[in-house]
């Protein structure tokens, strides 16, 4: 909680040249948008259908004991492996960049 | 009534108006996993509903009458859960076979009425595009209206149903609110097509003719959903506190795997201990009952039949049925209160590692108790390498009908002294040891398979969590009743049927005084048969009579033994069995005896649904012969070991 503002940006890593920011790397109760999803289709699926899909805010709000992001989706809770995290590409929700495109 | 619309044209199409004007229209209820189908389903229906299996897979069918006034009834059926039409699971399959009207046993539906949880509105509402394609009238519940409001959410219904032009009705299906109008619907539907075969459409996630790739088209499709919902005015609900608070202690670093241990351990005391005393109450029941009957008819072979055969056959398998109902009744409470998928989470970095998913850990657990509905919940696996590792690995998990067998060669063969102080005698032990035999085999067979037959890269492991809830007492109570159907509708069948065959190989060729001495009859020719190939076990043909008779169901070998032994009424505490094992049997074969039992299939039940769950007989015939081959070099090892 409290994350907002710059201050939130300098826990994170930096977004390097052709790197992206993985939903893996976002601290919890940051909420992001999703970018793309860097899975082949049919591993993406299970994803979409629970509303896990390009353009998506997703909010880390927990961590298993073992370490796995569970992901707040549109009023879901979802339970995802951390390999699977980091094939999500995520774009940072900064307060002024919402109305972007 | 639409009526005389088609001409007649032959008796076939006369017979079928004639079945069309018997037969009541047919609902589907559809809707994503816990949106509420089953308590809508059993709210409708009461108690007039049946449970069947489509054929080719066991997937239950659950079909019911919904009484909507005095002279008519509708049929409802409840489908597996689902979040799209790609079919990648079982459970979506189904689904999308029924609605399409390609289940050979079902009929194609009339109307569908799709539930959804309202307190997740856009995720869900994916399901309705598809849906509104099948052209049948359709109705959409709102359904958790409740939590809606409560949570400080809202939704303007009129508009929702404006705009995608279905009826709606919101509902709080828990407390029956809004039930009444699901079945003004209901009874407003009529049979289509009356003579036709129904049309087969073809549902998809993907529009057919489109060239977008599958997320473009999940995209699109996301935002045509959410134009409706925005323009209905709906507000999402905040996040459900108590969940919050629950799931900082039941997924807590330190906590979670604490409180997940100690439900295991509850689960295993309650199938193990106190499901006991029922299990004893049952058994009885069934001798005296048995007693009673015998006492009732003449002596001659219809009274051997039906008290030695069927009564005792079917009487071995009910004897489980308590703890069945136990172990489902924990099974329910956890699962209807959301902590198994939290116990999934848990799980999974271990399966993971073993190469399975967190959603093996329920049938895993559901398989200490009896492999078959282990191997039937396993459909929630979602991938399918997967689901059959894990159902080629839930027949490992010792199963209560290895229990009678463990405890009379445990009981005749190990001697009861203390081997670590109070707590653990050479008897637990060796039982703790035959647990833990099962598990060694299940993992490295699943470690195998993952990286041979079913070899795959880790799927996506994406699990729902659900809000905790309370569990219904009405809903556990009506899934046990159908979980005491479905058991004794089995135990009716083939415990039947192959306890009669068992009793008339015991009973021929006759001699003119009566049945044969056992070594004499078709039974013990059989045992001689392969005597040979168990001889380097150290059995001799009674055994194999018993592993003959056990492939029916492992727990028959006891009172195979006890017949085969001459001892009347044996069980797995008879003192008499227990010497004359002793007799027969040394003690490294003993050892031998239990680790094949730790390690074979001894059990047609479960080869036949394993036949059913993976549609055709690959494998089961697999998982049979490694089984056995595991079970026979284990025992020949122990042989030569003790
Ligand atoms: N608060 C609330 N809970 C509900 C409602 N309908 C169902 N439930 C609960 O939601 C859970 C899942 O319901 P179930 O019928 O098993 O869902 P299914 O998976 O779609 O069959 C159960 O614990 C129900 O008691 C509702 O309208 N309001
Ligand atoms: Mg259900």
């Amino acid at each position: 909680m409290g994350l907002t503002g710059p201050q939130s940006m300098s826990g994170l890593p930096k977004e390097e040249l052709g790197g992206e920011l993985r939903l893996g790397d976002i601290p919890l109760s940051q909420t992001v948008e999703l970018v793309r999803i860097d899975l082949p289709p049919e591993r993406a699926e299970p994803l979409l259908e629970r509303g896990v899909l390009p353009g998506c805010r997703i909010c880390p709000v927990r961590s298993s004991p073992a370490g796995d992001p569970i992901i707040s989706v549109d009023g879901s809770l979802l339970a995802l492996r951390r390999e699977t995290a980091n094939c999500l590409c995520v774009r940072l929700l900064s307060d002024f960049s919402q109305e972007s495109q | 009534m639409r009526d005389l619309s088609t001409p007649p044209e032959g008796s076939a199409s006369a017979s079928a108006q004639i079945e069309n004007e018997t037969r009541s229209p047919l609902i589907a209820l559809i809707g994503p996993p816990n949106s509420g189908k089953t308590t809508l389903f059993n709210r409708l229906t009461g108690l007039r509903q049946k449970v069947a299996n489509y054929p080719g897979v066991t997937v239950e069918k659950y079909v019911g009458q919904v009484q909507c006034d005095l002279e008519r009834t509708v049929e409802l059926v409840d489908l597996p859960g689902i979040h799209g039409f790609s079919a990648r699971t079982l459970d979506e399959r189904v689904t999308r076979d029924a609605l399409e009207g390609r289940l050979e046993d079902l009929r194609a539906p009339d109307a569908v009425v799709l539930i959804v949880d309202c307190t997740r509105l856009e995720s869900q509402l994916m399901l309705v595009e598809p849906v509104l394609k099948l052209e049948l009238p359709t109705l959409l519940v709102l359904n958790m209206w409740d939590e809606l409001e409560e949570r400080g959410g809202n939704l303007d219904h009129m508009e929702l149903a404006h705009l995608l032009g279905v009826k709606v009705v919101k509902t709080n299906a828990r407390v029956g609110l809004g039930v009444d109008q699901v079945k003004d619907f209901l009874s407003g539907v009529e049979i289509r097509h009356r003579g036709l075969p129904p049309p087969v459409r073809v549902l998809n996630n993907v529009p057919r003719g489109v060239p977008l790739p599958m997320i473009d088209a999940f995209t699109a499709r996301r935002r045509r959903v959410d134009k409706v919902v925005d323009r209905a005015s709906f507000v999402q609900p905040g996040p459900a506190r108590s969940t919050e608070r629950l799931d900082a202690v039941f997924l807590h670093r330190i906590w979670g795997p604490l409180v997940f241990l100690a439900v295991v351990v509850v689960v295993f005391q309650s199938i193990f201990t106190w499901a006991v005393p029922l299990m004893d109450g049952v058994e009885l029941l069934i001798t005296s009952s048995g007693e009673w009957l015998a006492s009732r008819l003449s002596d001659g072979w219809f009274r051997s039949l039906l008290i030695d055969g069927v009564w005792a056959g079917v009487g071995s398998v009910v004897v489980f049925l308590p703890q069945i109902l136990v172990l489902f009744l924990f099974l329910g409470i956890l699962e209807d209160s959301g902590y198994m998928a939290r116990a999934a989470v848990i799980a999974d970095r271990v399966m993971y590692r073993v190469g399975l998913q967190g959603r093996a850990f329920l049938p895993l657990l559901s398989g200490y108790a009896c492999a078959i509905p282990a191997i039937l919940a396993a459909r929630t696996v979602e991938d399918e390498r997967d689901r059959l590792a894990t159902i080629f690995i839930t027949p490992f998990m010792t199963c209560s009908a290895r229990l009678p067998v463990y405890a009379l060669l445990i009981a005749a063969f190990i001697p009861d002294r203390r081997l670590l102080g109070p707590l653990m005698s050479y008897r637990a032990a060796v039982l703790l040891g035959l647990y833990g035999l099962g598990i060694m085999a299940a993992v490295v067979t699943a470690f195998l398979l993952k990286r041979t037959l079913l070899r795959a890269e880790p799927g996506s492991f994406v699990m729902d969590l659900p809000p905790y809830r309370l569990p219904s007492a009405r809903s556990i109570g009506l899934r046990l009743l159908d979980r005491s159907k479905i058991f004794l509708k089995r135990a009716g069948r083939v415990i039947f049927a192959v306890a009669i065959v068992l009793w008339m190989l015991t009973q021929f060729p006759r001699l003119d005084t009566g049945p044969p001495p056992i070594e004499d009859s078709a039974l013990g020719r059989i045992g001689q048969v392969i005597e040979p190939a168990i001889e380097p076990l150290g059995f001799d043909w009674r055994i194999g009579v018993g592993l003959v008779t056990s492939l029916a169901a492992r727990e028959v070998i006891v009172g195979t033994l006890g017949t085969i032994y001459g001892v009347e009424g044996a069980t797995d505490d008879s003192i008499t069995l227990q010497e004359t094992l002793r007799r027969d049997l040394t003690l490294p074969a003993a050892i031998g005896l239990l680790v094949f039992f730790a390690f074979a299939l001894q059990c047609m039940s479960t080869v036949a649904v394993m036949r059913r769950e993976t549609g055709g007989w690959k494998w089961p015939i697999l998982q049979f012969s490694y089984m056995l081959f595991l079970a026979y070099s284990g025992a020949f090892i122990a042989v030569r070991l003790f």
